[in-house]
């Protein structure tokens, strides 16, 4: 059971186009929804003028932010307006809600809201943002600031000294748009009982009716929020897209209604990751000791606070990678900008950091003329390594065992030519990325096994708010109790989708579903299975499961203890550049994970595969651009995405499973990891191909071409 | 993307196509494969009120060969790069047609409707120009023939008098001593050329070069002749160094157009880069 290769129960249905997503849920009868966008980045609403569109046929309603009970949403920080009142702050803030009997008529309406605006000064990025006269987005929000940190440890200064080697070089990567398959879509209607339900797609049952109940000013009890299939997440589904806005229109309207967004206003109005500007600074000693990293991060987290704070907060605590620094300086910026909000992606401010950090180490490397992999081993995290915030690390630190993975595998590696023109080269990188909330944030989660059978166990019902986002968790779940309780898969029902018929599980993110809620459900399956055994019938037990507390970094030093458990990874690509036109293919990828357990064997290969074709995406070539506030990138003829063509001919997956102390049959997280080293062994290798390095993300050919040439040129200077 | 309200006719040869071009005027368009019209119209960026379906007009379809090929301006771009005559005679016509967008787009689009059109990063313009190809036209006046030269006028604009229709477009079969190839860096989603080279050369007994057409799309706002490069490599050993030098001139007085995906500063170097790969492999064919 743990450990087999199960087939998806939701494949075929998914395959077929007979399972519903939420788009698929719109009936006849139902009134539908379209949002009035700002399209300017900052403005002063000076007056709406709804009549025009009240008045064409059709129209039930134009919803304004005079309709709102509270508006005001944010996971974190509840920052951005429903409907906006007074100001925009970026293109795709919503003004206004038509709702019509048609999605025609409710379009054409958009188009008859007048809004009367007074344009604003434009903060255009980070620099603008940080300008000391720069205009303020949030009033409250002195310097445009959404959160700053810093993590210090040791003497900076004299680790610099001690260093034989000094490097520093700034980086950048780019906005990474999710493109999930799915575009959001939803209905809602208030039921018999007088609740609101809501059936869309999210990644945190609970916490979308937390901040719906909020918003209508109702108790979480009045709401109900139900998953349908889920056509992706990767964190573009944590902040609320159009769950709030289908409970507001079905609230007011007391209406069925529906709203499916179009591929543009998905990409142009939903948060992205982050774009980082990284200046760091390494030094190290001959022998290849590090002696001290300095860096400063500097994160656009455009119009609203989303999850800046804890992005920037993670991205700060990997600036020195999976490596034990002594002396560290670390300060971590997130700034409001008119841009698109910056939130959660997949790896959560780890690849941009690591993207630097190891990009460093590997220049460090060649500097010294040591061994990049030597280099590493030197200055890996071990068992009880010391973090940035002075605490040791969780156990069951194991880069060191993934990276001697990846070595192992390249010497078995074939040797072949590049074609003719082209140059080849390898290169490697580790990776770390916390499982689970961080820096005292209250995790955990709540599974309930209900037992029922005459003698022996007939069937379990697992219930638990678990979001399968793609990724399988269900089938992991049902995997977990089925071998807790020595059931077959058949046996174990899981009800998972609906907020009023599962406790809470937090959400599918941070890596943490099958470790957290995998753990809940194991426990919760061996207490029923003991209330079995005492007689009773139904056996039920509700477990919640809380891991090892963390705690908040200092403000003075970040000192703390911010993650109880991490994942480790380590990569090695094979990489083909033509140097005439820059561009560049990855042959092979070796892909080393320690996933503690792989509760499905397939499923884990099936995350390994997809991070790397996201991770090939960010690296390579998707860039989400905009200019003055304007997205220049809102489809897929704009924004590239990698093809099956793109991907590595050969991808070698290396599980490794070092138990971990806390997740059930020692399993722990994997899902964000292939994303992490894959920039930085991009870039290493580029340069071990051609001598040039790219310190900037996306390594689009025109950049790669400029950096060889740039190399080339140095080379020939004396 | 919902095109507006438009009338439709579907003539059943070029006469009648003309007489309805006359009839409705600037109101009407001519349809091939739609795979430009269509974008543009559910876009709104023309909204013709009549559109004229010539895709079926018979008269206009087929794959002539003799001693030159004549090619019917509704014939798509799967039908000529898979077509034997155009792979023996002139395969550069094939390669090129192959490499147009995706499968579909193969399967709707025109050779009529790619010259008609003129996008700049069509790829067909440059091998009508590397290969001399002569375009037959009919309108109210009756019928006469473009040289490949004097088509391509500026971006969107040929040499078409209004109510004119593309009908036939005839290409040379090489033969001993010729070669040719078309050499392209793709726009990574839509496949359109950011770049794309058509070499033509022709050499002498001695393997020296006796004639020679290059022609770039894709960088600019047209499809254009490289007569420095070509001047160059004509007297030429055609050898390496001698086709590296030639490709050095290419793109040097062309006007360019960047956008997000290649900046003129790049699309000038690929312009070099793959002018030199077309001649390198045009060369080779060549000597055969
Ligand atoms: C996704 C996509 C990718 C593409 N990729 C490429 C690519 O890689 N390379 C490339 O070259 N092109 C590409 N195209 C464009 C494609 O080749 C078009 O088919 C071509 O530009 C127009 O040919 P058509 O037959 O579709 O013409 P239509 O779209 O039907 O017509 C285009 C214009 O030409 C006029 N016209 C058509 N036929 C005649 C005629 N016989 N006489 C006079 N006027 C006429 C029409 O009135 C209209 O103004 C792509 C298109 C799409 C949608």
């Amino acid at each position: 059971m743990i450990g087999a290769s199960l087939p998806r129960p939701d494949a075929v249905g998914k395959v077929t186009g007979a399972t519903a997503y939420p788009g698929d849920l719109v009936r006849a009868g139902m009134a539908h929804l379209a949002v009035v966008y700002a399209g300017r980045p900052h403005a002063r609403i000076r007056h709406i003028d709804t009549s025009a569109a009240r008045a064409l046929p059709g129209v039930l309603a134009v919803l304004t932010a005079a309709d709102v009970p509270f508006n005001r949403f944010g996971l974190i920080d509840a920052d951005a307006p429903v409907l906006c009142d007074d100001v925009v702050r970026y293109v795709g803030d919503r003004v206004a809600l038509v709702v019509a009997d048609d999605p025609a008529s409710a379009r054409a309406a958009t188009a008859l809201v007048r809004v009367d605006y007074e344009d604003l000064p434009l903060v255009g990025d980070v620099h603008a943002a940080l300008h000391p006269d720069a205009p303020l987005l949030h009033p409250h929000r002195p310097g445009n600031i959404v959160h700053r940190l810093q993590i210090r440890r040791g003497d900076p200064d004299r680790g610099f000294a001690e260093a034989d080697i000094v490097l520093s070089e700034t980086f950048r990567t780019s906005w990474q748009e999710h493109a999930f398959l799915q575009p959001e879509a939803g209905v809602a209607w208030v039921d018999d009982d007088g609740r609101i339900v809501v059936e869309t797609a999210g990644q945190w049952l609970h916490e979308d009716r937390r901040q719906i109940a909020a918003m209508l000013r109702l108790p979480e009890d009045r709401v109900v929020v139900r998953y349908a299939a889920i056509g992706g997440a990767f964190g573009g589904r944590e902040d609320l897209g159009v769950q709030h806005l289908l409970a507001l229109a079905a609230w007011v309207c007391r209406r069925h209604v529906a709203l499916v967004w179009r591929r543009d206003e998905s990409m142009a109005t939903r948060h992205k990751r982050h774009p980082f500007t990284i200046e760091t600074r390494w030094g190290a000693r001959r022998d290849g000791t590090i002696t001290a990293v300095a860096a400063r991060l500097l994160a656009d987290g455009g119009a609203y606070a989303s999850t800046s704070q804890e992005v920037v907060k993670i991205a700060t605590l990997f600036a020195t990678g999976c490596y034990e620094v002594a002396n560290v300086a670390l300060e971590g910026l997130a700034l409001y900008t008119n841009n698109v909000p910056s939130g959660a992606f997949r790896g959560f401010g780890s690849p941009q950091a690591q993207f630097a950090s190891e990009s460093m180490v590997t220049r460090l490397a060649r500097a010294l003329g040591i061994d990049p992999v030597e280099m590493r081993r030197r200055n890996l995290y071990r068992e009880g390594s010391i973090e940035p915030s002075g605490e040791p690390l969780p156990p069951g630190v194991s880069v060191r065992a993934c990276l001697d993975a990846v070595v192992d595998e390249l010497a078995r590696q074939p040797q072949s030519a590049p074609p003719a023109g082209w140059r080849r080269g390898w290169g490697v990188a580790c990776g770390i990325k916390n499982v689970g909330y961080s820096f005292g944030y209250p995790e955990q989660a709540t599974a309930t096994v209900e037992l029922s059978g005459a003698d022996v166990i007939e069937r379990a019902v697992v219930r638990t708010g678990v979001a399968d986002v793609g990724q399988g968790s269900h089938l992991a779940m049902r995997q977990i109790a089925a071998a807790a309780l020595g059931l077959a898969l058949g046996q174990v029902h899981l009800i998972s989708d609906d907020s009023a018929a599962t406790p809470d599980a937090g959400s599918a993110s941070a890596s943490r579903l099958t470790l957290v809620a995998g753990r809940a459900v194991h426990d919760a399956a061996l207490a029923a299975l003991a209330r079995w055994h005492d007689e009773e019938r139904p056996a039920c037990a509700t477990v919640q499961f809380r891991p090892r507390a963390t705690t908040p970094l200092a403000a003075a030093d970040g000192a703390g203890r911010p993650n109880y458990c991490y994942g480790y990874t380590a990569q090695a690509l094979e990489v083909d550049v033509d140097p005439a036109t820059g561009a560049c293919r990855v042959v092979t990828i070796i892909s080393a994970h320690d996933v503690g357990r792989a509760i499905n064997r397939q499923q884990v290969e099936g995350q390994i595969e997809g991070a790397l074709a996201q991770a090939l995406g960010y690296a390579l070539m998707e860039e989400f651009q905009m200019r003055d506030g304007q997205v220049r990138t809102a489809g897929f003829s704009t924004y590239l995405l990698p093809t099956a063509l793109d991907m590595a001919p050969r991808i070698i997956p290396l599980i490794l499973e070092h138990a971990d102390d806390q997740g059930p049959f020692g399993a722990r997280g994997m899902s964000e990891m292939p994303l992490v080293p894959f920039a930085p062994a991009l870039a290493a290798a580029i340069h071990d191909a051609t001598g040039a390095w790219l310190s900037r993300q996306p390594m689009t050919p025109e950049r790669v071409r400029a950096a060889v040439r740039r190399a080339t040129a140095g080379e020939e200077q004396p | 993307m919902i095109p507006a309200a438009f009338e439709y006719f579907a003539p059943g040869s070029v006469a009648e196509a003309i007489g309805l071009l006359e009839q409705h005027g600037d109101e009407a368009k001519l349809l091939a494969g739609g795979h430009s019209l269509l974008p543009a119209l559910k876009l709104r960026l023309s909204q013709p009120g009549v559109l004229i379906d010539i895709s079926r007009v018979a008269e206009l379809h087929g794959i002539e060969a003799g001693d030159r090929l004549s090619i019917g301006a509704a014939t798509t771009y799967a039908a000529i790069a898979s077509d034997p005559a155009v792979l023996g005679g002139c395969a550069v016509l094939a390669e090129c047609a192959g490499q147009i967008g995706d499968i579909q787009v193969r399967n709707r689009g025109t050779l009529g409707g790619a010259l008609a059109h003129a996008d700049p990063a069509a790829d067909l313009p440059a091998v009508v120009l590397a290969l001399d190809a002569a375009i037959a036209v009919q309108g109210p006046a009756g019928a006469r023939s473009i040289s490949a030269d004097d088509m391509f006028v500026e971006m969107l604009t040929t040499a078409l008098e209004p109510n004119e229709v593309v009908t036939r477009v005839t290409f040379p079969v090489l033969g001993a001593g010729e070669g040719a190839s078309y050499a392209k860096l793709k726009h990574p989603a839509s496949r359109y050329a950011i770049v794309g080279v058509a070499a033509y050369v022709r050499l002498h007994a001695d393997g020296s070069v006796a004639a020679a057409r290059v022609a770039v799309t894709g960088a600019g706002p047209r499809a254009e002749r490289q007569h420095a490069t070509e001047s160059a490599l004509v007297g030429s050993a055609g050898d390496a160094a001698a086709i590296a030098a030639a490709a050095e001139l290419a793109g040097e007085s062309m006007e360019y157009l960047g956008d997000i995906h290649a900046s003129e500063t790049y699309r000038r170097a690929m312009v070099k880069v793959y002018t030199r790969r077309a001649l390198e492999q045009a060369v080779a064919r060549a000597r055969g």
